[in-house]
């Protein structure tokens, strides 16, 4: 057994013996098939920054569950402004969280103990032993605002993550032909579907919950600044989540970050407070008009769709605020 | 240990003795003053014009106010002695003072924002003279919870005023220019204050607090401390209603968002050719030691500016800077009129028609290209 089949093998479906983890749970086993997509609810409006950043008063991570097995987490704006949002997807065998925000030390940023507590939680509602429960660490592209806190697991018991290359991030997976290859992961009843979406950057991933159907785009698509790095392989990760989107019932589309007003402003980058902020989450149709605005972009600019910026190959040149003073 | 480093004191010496005094091996590394001459200047005089500029010899017991004599023939002694603070890598967790309070001479005192109540870190001066006081700028937070300005300018003034036995100082508080939101948000807080005036804010209203109506932006008006006259000169270009104080007591040129170590955003680009070149025929026709900006965007490195909205900027240029950059300044503005574009200089960036992030692959030639350490 190779290195990549020992790191896939528990986790792709039909790989996995059906018994393995059965001796493992205390109470019976969840029900993630029937009855989907599985309710749930986001916050009226995220912790979103502070006018003092010194005098945030917010706790550094926010938990907001989803439902009674979904959790999402976001980086207090006050810790970092990238203001991360990070998924927690509690399954009958298995935990996967999505992202581990863009702070390294405990000592500034503690998430793994609000993960813990998350893992607690659950367990305790469901009558099982968070011991027994392994957690899966994988983001969903290799910038530091998504990853950062990922040491601070590093000697957590029953936890394994994706390494730091593309290598090892398509091999944890156990993909052989990224991007195309759409894998499952199963979390014990409960699926999650994984696939490439690079443009962003090359090494990203697109999951989906075949539990609550959310559809989690990463940095690719969110609402936000999409920057774009490489156009043809963004339109083609773009193709792939329509076609996805075409033959599978999607609830809602998130990314990592919210960077625009409910009036469509947009927030600058690296900006601390944004007070009215839009929803991090995304419909179907706004993705689908996101791809119709693209399927026109010929040239390198900023186009805005109605709800997410396609910055394409405009990354680190401009934003898009003008200076406020200018007269003539 | 201690033995070793006797033994190479002793050699230094013996083999020195003929007093060679290499200032860059002396002091204490760990102390940023007087970097030039860390334990003074040995060729420099004991006795030198602007001792008689200081008030230390103020009498034990007071019986009458002091009248300090403000003319000096060169620039008033004066030392930004510490190090500004820089925020900290995670912005909730900073615990520094809300606003630095820096004394740079008996009778002019610099305060900054932190960093981390805003991001801009605005730089307050505070200057005294015998008959008033005259704040220049009021910072970027108007909330006094968060940047006590208007406390800690009380105090200041308290304390001043104790030392000079005066029983009032009336305050004025001008702007460099009163449309920026980074450093017009603390003036609510001086808002009924006793013996204090605020320069207007509307455009037209401040020409005509200065008397500048007719004479605006060539002429000049002037703001009376008693025996220390700050000039006002008008420089529109980063702002419309942009303005900046000589005072010829420190020599300082104090001009906010015009010329600072920074991202400069040019407004307009022919104002601020026509200002620059103002300030400059000023510099040749007055003493100026330093440019005193609003702000600190630039790294310590040549070149490199700070993102906007970074909480922690541990790497800062300093702020002063030298009068001949005003040169620099003039040059590259005329690059830039009538052009979209970013121009990058060691000192400062000009913006001109562009988005306040805009950056250039184009860096000065002949300019160490240094990447400073990134934090976490």
């Amino acid at each position: 057994m190779n290195r990549r089949t020992f790191i896939a093998a528990p986790l792709i479906t039909g790989m996995l013996p059906a018994v393995q983890a059965q001796s493992r749970r205390a109470a019976g086993p969840i029900d993630f098939i029937s009855n989907v997509p599985a309710p749930g609810a986001f916050p009226a409006k995220w912790i979103c920054g502070s006018p003092s950043c010194m005098d945030n008063q917010d706790p550094p991570v926010q938990v907001h569950w989803y439902n009674e097995h979904t959790a999402f987490l976001r980086q207090n704006k006050a810790y970092s402004y990238e203001a991360p949002f990070l998924h927690l997807y509690f399954g009958n065998e298995r935990i996967l969280m999505l992202d581990q925000g863009f702070t390294q030390l405990h000592t500034d940023w503690e998430l793994r103990g609000v993960v813990d507590d998350c893992i607690e939680k659950w367990c305790a509602r469901n009558d099982r032993r968070s011991e027994e429960m392994p957690l899966l660490l994988a983001f969903s592209h290799l910038h530091a605002d998504h990853f950062a806190a990922i040491n601070q697991f590093a000697d957590r018991p029953n936890t394994r993550y994706m390494g730091l290359t593309h290598e090892e991030m398509v091999g944890f997976w156990g993909m052989t032909k990224y991007p195309e290859e759409r894998v499952t992961l199963d979390l014990g009843g409960r699926n999650i579907l994984i696939w490439g979406s690079p443009g962003h950057v090359i090494s990203e991933f697109a999951y989906y919950d075949t539990y609550t159907q959310i559809l989690y785009t990463g940095d690719m698509f969110y609402r936000g600044r999409c920057y774009i790095s490489f156009w043809n392989q963004w339109f083609d990760s773009m193709k792939r989540l329509i076609a996805f989107v075409d033959t599978h019932p999607v609830t809602h589309v998130i990314g990592c970050h919210v960077e625009i007003s409910r009036t469509g402003e947009d927030y600058p980058y690296g900006i601390t407070y944004q007070p009215d902020e839009a929803p991090v989450q995304l419909t179907v149709a706004e993705l689908r008009k996101a791809y119709e605005v693209a399927k026109t972009i010929t040239k390198p600019g900023i186009y805005f769709t109605g709800s997410v910026f396609l910055c394409n190959q405009t990354r680190g040149t401009t934003t898009i605020d003008k200076n406020p003073y200018a007269y003539s | 240990m201690l033995f070793v480093e006797a033994v190479f004191v002793k050699r230094c010496i013996d083999s020195l003795m003929p007093q060679n005094y290499n200032p860059s091996l002396s002091g204490n590394p760990q102390s940023a003053t007087s970097q030039q001459y860390p334990n003074g200047n040995p060729e420099a005089a004991y006795n030198r014009p602007g001792s008689k500029n200081t008030d230390s010899c103020v009498p034990l017991h007071l019986t009458e106010e002091v009248v300090h004599n403000y003319n000096c023939d060169e620039p008033a002694p004066g030392n930004i002695a510490f190090r500004w603070l820089y925020g900290s890598n995670i912005a909730a967790l900073n615990r520094d003072p809300r606003i630095q309070v820096v004394q740079y001479n008996e009778d002019t005192f610099i305060l900054r924002q932190n960093v981390c109540v805003h991001w801009e870190a605005p730089f307050t001066y505070l200057l005294f003279g015998n008959q008033g006081a005259l704040l220049i700028d009021t910072g970027a937070t108007a909330e006094a919870n968060y940047y006590p300005l208007r406390t800690t300018v009380d105090a200041l003034v308290t304390r001043w005023s104790q030392m000079r036995l005066k029983k009032k100082v009336p305050l004025t508080v001008a702007f460099t220019s009163a449309e920026d939101i980074a450093q017009n948000q603390g003036q609510a807080q001086f808002a009924g204050r006793p013996g204090t005036m605020v320069a207007p804010s509307r455009f037209a209203d401040i020409k005509q607090f200065y008397k500048l109506d007719a004479s605006w932006p060539s002429g000049a008006a002037r703001i009376e401390l008693g025996g220390r006259t700050i000039e006002v000169i008008p420089t529109p270009g980063a702002h419309k209603d942009g303005l900046t104080f000589y005072d010829p007591y420190n020599d300082f040129l104090h001009t906010g968002d015009l010329i600072f170590p920074g991202k400069i955003n040019i407004s307009n680009d022919k104002d601020y050719t026509v200002s620059l070149q103002r300030l400059k025929q000023w510099k040749d026709t007055h003493p100026v030691k330093w440019i005193m900006g609003g702000h600190i965007e630039m790294q310590f490195v040549p070149g490199k500016a700070y993102p906007r909205f970074a909480t922690y900027k541990p790497y800062e240029r300093l702020l002063q800077m030298e009068p001949n950059l005003l040169d620099d300044a003039l040059l590259s503005a005329k690059k830039v009129v009538g052009k979209e574009m970013a121009l990058v200089r060691p000192d400062f960036i000009l913006l001109n028609r562009v988005s306040p992030d805009q950056k250039t692959p184009v860096f000065p030639a002949g300019v160490p290209n240094i990447n400073a350490p990134r934090p976490f």
